[in-house]
């Protein structure tokens, strides 16, 4: 059981390191996507967030972005193996285009998540790993404290500019 | 197996958080890691091919609902 807990949290920080990439490099970051996510971010801010961090948290709220894309590939993985994440791919891309999203992330990420979850599949892990790993990773984006969370990504942002 | 609970434990630390947050655009993330946790439990409690179908379903759903949820909020301060 603990062999399982400390596999699920390498997953966790393997998916984090994923969709924070995808999302950064898709520019998540730069501005709210619409509305209602500007909003958020322009709450965390007054909380004492970072609005750059708060843009990408509102707009991970808004649509399915590559943390989405990377939790439904997991599972798609693990329902039917590479097609199945290819499947989960082609969903996350209709739900962006439901949510009004112009971007890509959510799509580049469970493609990308895909073939990385497969691939640690083969070395030891489960696809159970991951999807436990996801929603640990996404609660310490979106679930533990939105002001500190906002400033790391706010943080990494400026890197990646 | 260990991910079943430890996704219904954030599930519910998520659920608690939204309830308690005061602050109406604050409380969606919070939502979202329950979507997240609920879309994962779906598949891992339903052992079926289809149980994908159902997670990306749910997850795109309850998505559009908080996207409508932060814009009606954000057209309303706005006023």
């Amino acid at each position: 059981m603990l062999g399982e807990l400390l596999y699920i949290l390498a997953a966790a920080i393997i998916t984090w390191l994923l969709f924070v990439s995808v999302d950064i490099f898709f520019r998540l970051p730069e501005k709210g996507g619409v509305s209602g996510a500007s909003a958020v971010a322009r709450d965390i801010q007054a909380a004492g967030g970072d609005i750059a961090g708060g843009n990408m948290m509102g707009n991970i709220v808004c649509s399915p972005d590559a943390s989405a894309g990377t939790l439904l590939a997991a599972c798609g993985v693990y329902v039917a193996g590479i097609p199945g994440g290819l499947i989960a791919a082609a969903l996350v891309f209709i739900g962006n285009r439901i949510c009004h999203d112009p971007g890509y992330a959510g799509t580049t990420g469970a493609l990308l998540a895909t073939f990385v979850v497969y691939g640690f599949t083969q070395v030891g892990f489960t696809a159970t790993n991951f999807i436990a790993g996801t929603v640990i990773a996404i609660l310490s984006i979106q679930g533990i404290s939105h002001v500190h969370a906002s400033r790391l990504l706010a943080r990494l942002w400026r890197v990646r500019q | 197996m260990i991910a079943l609970p430890l996704v219904a434990v954030v599930a519910v630390v998520a659920a608690l958080r939204a309830t308690f947050e005061r602050n109406t655009a604050r409380k969606l993330p919070y939502v979202n890691v329950l979507n997240f946790a609920i879309a994962a439990s779906i598949v891992l409690l339903l052992d079926h091919p289809l149980s994908l179908v159902a997670a990306a379903a749910y997850f795109v759903g309850s998505t559009l609902e908080a996207n409508a949820i932060a814009s009606t909020y954000a057209g309303a301060r706005n006023q």
